[in-house]
């Protein structure tokens, strides 16, 4: 609890675990599948890889993985993926879902989400944004496993952040952001009126994104908070420059 | 030559139709004519040698071959079919024949009609003599003075005989003979047995008279004398010829009526031409003129009859070059114009006795009435055909008027398929039709479909490459980053690190590649909201400044606000891409002007920037997609998608773009005019 604010610093690499855990990768494409294996393991993980849809859910039915990481096409099925998400989602509320794929349009990316998706993420994404990821997702689980201590969030006006359990509030109502979209929020939160440029922003993303990538993403977390507040206005656009969080 | 004048070619070759037909008619109107032409010259000959096997029944006196001499005296004398009435007119004669003018030396007019009927010689004299003078009561021996009509007659021992007609009181008068009386006197004595009637006219008198064969010998001498010295006729000379009367051969028409075949008309002729036997009526089948419309176009259809010579027999006597042929021993036939009208087919063999010929036996024919059916059967199909010419030219007109018409639309929209912004128009006009240009304009189509699917995956090219390659790099890269935590000697970091920035790269140029495809996913999602293009000026070229320092940025806008309904994004999107390009071609230090101008209902956003003008070949094509001919700062890739996208931007807001030289060759001005609204 102490050490929370690690939590949102990019490209940490956990030490050691008390109970190893345990990540299923559905993809495939081998060699790709493989070097995910190595990088997660190298970090500590479990690793059990799948090529399809139909043995990765035989498998989940046996032991539920702690985390998986989804590619949409699989073989022969083109939005396997995504029916697996659903499955997967059936079997278990909590279980953090990333997909990683070659796919990089809007509606897949909202479609994904949808589905329950804590990450969309294209292939673009390096080895170590990839882990940091996982072990962000990781933190966040074992963080709701723990008791709530108030100190931890950031406000701003309206709006709250738990650094730790990456839960965003606005107005006090929960907004759903995937891992992208809060570490999005969170560095534009950090510092209001500063003005965040594209670059800063994939920075603290994790992510290499372009430009209009990016202004979809943060599009999509402006409708989430229009969602609640119709009059939402807290993020604006600095044309030719980039964005910041207002008060 | 166009098609309209092909077709119009086409349409008039079935003019042969009318012409073939004619060729045919003309030869199948010959052939039936030739044939006629046979038959009746087989006919006459048929008759000639028939008759010539009875040479009495033909000839009154068969030794007799002098010649008709007119001249000399020598008279005809037509056969009359009833009795006249002894009546000073010639009208119940029923005879055709204009008398014969008798010769004079003073000029006395006088006109002579012979003929004869049962035991009877018929005369009738026309003589104009206004002024005559009658008979004196007695008269001297010397003073035979007055207006008379002399006739004298030669019998066969030589005597002859002298008669004569004075003008008394008109009416019914008897011939008179001069009587020498034994004293040396002379006297008149009535000849009761010829009878005459004196009529006399305005200009004359008229006598006929009637004078029985018995009293006549084989020649006549026939005189009229006028008060005065003047005379017109003959008078007896000795010992030469002359006065003979010729005439036809009494019981030779009735022999040759048995020969003759209805609507034929049979003659016999003598040496001299003269009618010695007639029978038969010619039928009037002959084309009349005024029967049938003569056309302009009936010299195409029947056989030319006008230099076919005219009828021009005599009563007395036939003339011709066939009845000439005949009678030198030749078998002819002719065809001849009919006086009044319609066509006379004349046949005529010699009629040979002893082997000499002494006459000719000629049959006449009217023109075959089918013939003129025929014809006129012909001119209707002519008419018929000249009609279906006539449709065959309009419809062939009408035909090409509306193949021009098609083809000239279609060429129109083939031409103008491909839009100036670079839209194939895919639908062809005609495409419906079920005929060969139907076809032609589906074949368009087809064409115009291959292409614009070859343009949509030239577009979407760049977005498939970044897409396929997307995950080889991925492999690639993965592989990299676990390299990287094993153990490697320097020197293979070395290379990791190239083979690091070398996946960087090519990140980069994937990422470029697929640029136009997510921008077109954005218009997509894109929506249009109320905005200040100058706010979104100001801010975006105050990024510029910070973003480009070696450039000089000036803005020059309106003062106040520019609304306009837009996708900010985008549109910032869109002037990224420009400002891009224009420091890929501004010198250091150069100088960019973004300039805004509202023109009526649009503006007119302008990137200038100092540099080298656009090469003129490519001015048209900058704005396509996957187009770059232009050699910017090396440093970065380029596939020509920037322009692309700044036009896709702009289409998307109902705007257009365009891209031209300074006028003073200092740079380059990109503009976009967009809407308001």
């Amino acid at each position: 609890m102490k050490n929370g604010r690690r939590a949102h610093r990019p490209g940490h690499r956990l030490s050691s675990h008390p109970v190893k855990k345990t990540i299923a990768i559905v993809e495939d494409e081998p060699a790709l599948r493989e070097n995910y294996a190595a990088l997660l393991a190298r970090h500590g993980y479990g690793v059990k890889t799948y090529a399809n849809r139909k043995g990765a859910l035989q498998a989940f039915g046996t032991h539920l993985p702690d985390l998986a990481i989804i590619d949409i096409a699989l073989e022969d099925e083109a939005e396997g993926g995504f029916d697996l998400c659903r499955e997967l989602r059936a079997m278990s509320a909590e279980i953090p879902i990333i997909f990683l794929t070659a796919r990089d349009s809007e509606l897949d990316a909202v479609s994904g989400l949808r589905l329950g998706a804590d990450d969309f993420l294209t292939k673009d994404v390096s080895m170590p944004h990839l882990a940091a990821r996982v072990a962000a997702l990781f933190r966040r689980i074992d963080a709701l496993r723990r008791p709530h201590t108030a100190s931890e969030v950031l406000r701003r006006g309206a709006l709250s952040i738990d650094a730790e359990r990456m839960q965003t509030t606005w107005k006090g109502t929960p907004v759903t952001l995937s891992l992208t979209e809060f570490w999005i929020v969170h560095a534009l939160a950090r510092n209001p009126g500063h003005v965040k440029n594209r670059q800063q922003l994939m920075d603290a993303a994790n992510v290499v994104l372009d430009d209009n990538t990016i202004t979809s993403h943060v599009k999509r977390i402006r409708r989430k908070f229009i969602e609640i507040d119709p009059g939402f206005d807290a993020i604006q656009t600095v044309y030719g420059m980039g964005y910041r969080f207002v008060e | 030559m166009s098609i309209r004048h092909q077709l119009l070619l086409i349409a008039l070759t079935t003019l042969i139709l009318p012409w073939a037909g004619c060729k045919y008619a003309r030869e199948l109107d010959a052939a039936q004519r030739r044939a006629q032409e046979n038959a009746l010259a087989a006919s006459a000959e048929t008759i000639s040698h028939a008759l010539a096997s009875e040479p009495a029944r033909v000839f009154r006196d068969l030794d007799d071959r002098s010649p008709f001499d007119a001249a000399r005296g020598d008279q005809y004398v037509f056969a009359l079919h009833n009795e006249p009435l002894i009546d000073g007119y010639r009208e119940d004669w029923d005879l055709a024949a204009p008398a014969t003018a008798l010769p004079s030396a003073e000029g006395y007019a006088a006109r002579l009609l012979l003929g004869t009927e049962g035991r009877f010689l018929y005369l009738y004299m026309e003589v104009e003599d206004a002024r005559t003078v009658a008979q004196p009561p007695v008269i001297g021996p010397t003073t035979l003075d007055f207006t008379r009509v002399d006739l004298v007659t030669e019998h066969p021992d030589g005597t002859r005989d002298a008669f004569f007609f004075a003008s008394g009181a008109p009416g019914p008068l008897p011939a008179q003979v001069l009587v020498r009386g034994e004293s040396g006197g002379v006297h008149f004595v009535s000849e009761a047995r010829i009878q005459g009637f004196w009529l006399q006219t305005a200009t004359g008198y008229q006598l006929e008279a009637r004078i029985p064969w018995s009293l006549l010998g084989a020649r006549l001498w026939i005189e009229a004398h006028a008060g005065d010295a003047r005379r017109a006729g003959f008078e007896p000379e000795d010992d030469a010829p002359g006065g003979r009367l010729f005439m036809a051969t009494p019981g030779l028409s009735t022999l040759l009526a048995t020969f003759v075949r209805p609507g034929t008309r049979a003659t016999v002729l003598d040496a001299n031409a003269l009618r010695l036997g007639v029978a038969g009526t010619l039928e009037s089948g002959g084309r009349g003129a005024e029967t049938r419309s003569a056309s302009w176009y009936d010299r195409f259809l029947s056989v030319d009859s006008t230099h076919w010579p005219l009828e021009v027999s005599a009563a007395d006597r036939m003339q011709g070059a066939a009845i000439r042929a005949a009678l030198r021993g030749h078998t002819s036939a002719e065809w001849l114009r009919a006086a009044g009208g319609g066509s006379v087919l004349l046949a005529a063999a010699p009629l040979q006795i002893g082997g000499e010929p002494r006459g000719a036996v000629v049959l006449e024919q009217g023109g075959n009435p089918l013939l003129e059916a025929r014809d006129q059967a012909l001119s209707h199909l002519f008419n018929l055909t000249l009609l279906g010419t006539a449709l065959a030219v309009v419809f062939a007109f009408a035909v090409a008027a509306s193949i021009g018409v098609t083809i000239g639309r279609l060429r129109l929209a083939a031409d103008s398929a491909i839009g100036p912004d670079g839209r194939i128009r895919l639908s062809m006009p005609e495409s419906q039709r079920s005929d060969e240009i139907g076809a032609l304009a589906r074949a368009f189509e087809r064409l115009l479909q291959r292409l614009n699917e070859h343009t949509l995956y030239l577009r979407s090219l760049g977005g498939k490459l970044s897409h396929e390659m997307r995950t080889p790099l991925t492999i690639v890269r993965s592989s990299i980053d676990n390299l990287e935590f094993s153990t490697l000697a320097a020197e293979q970091r070395g290379y990791l690190l190239r083979a690091r920035d070398g996946t960087a790269r090519l990140q980069f140029i994937l990422t470029a590649l697929g640029a136009a495809a997510r921008v077109e996913e954005a218009i997509k999602q894109a929506e249009r909201v109320p905005l200040d293009l100058c706010a979104l000026l100001d801010s975006a070229v105050a990024g510029y400044r910070a973003a480009f320092p070696g450039a000089t940025f000036i803005l020059e806008r309106p003062e106040n606000e520019c609304p306009m309904r837009g996708a900010p994004e985008l549109l910032v999107q869109l002037l990224d891409k420009l400002i891009e390009n224009a420091v890929d071609f501004c010198p250091p230090g150069g100088t960019i002007t973004v300039r805004l101008e509202r023109l009526g209902s649009q503006y007119e956003l302008s990137v200038a920037n100092d540099g080298p003008p656009l090469p003129p070949a490519i001015k048209d094509r900058l704005f396509e997609s996957l187009f770059e001919h232009r050699s910017g700062r090396e440093d970065k890739p380029h596939f020509g998608l920037g322009l692309y996208i700044v036009r896709l931007i702009a289409e998307f807001h109902g705007g257009r773009v365009g891209a031209a030289d300074r006028v003073d060759g200092t740079g380059v001005v990109f503009s976009v005019r967009l809407p308001l609204i």
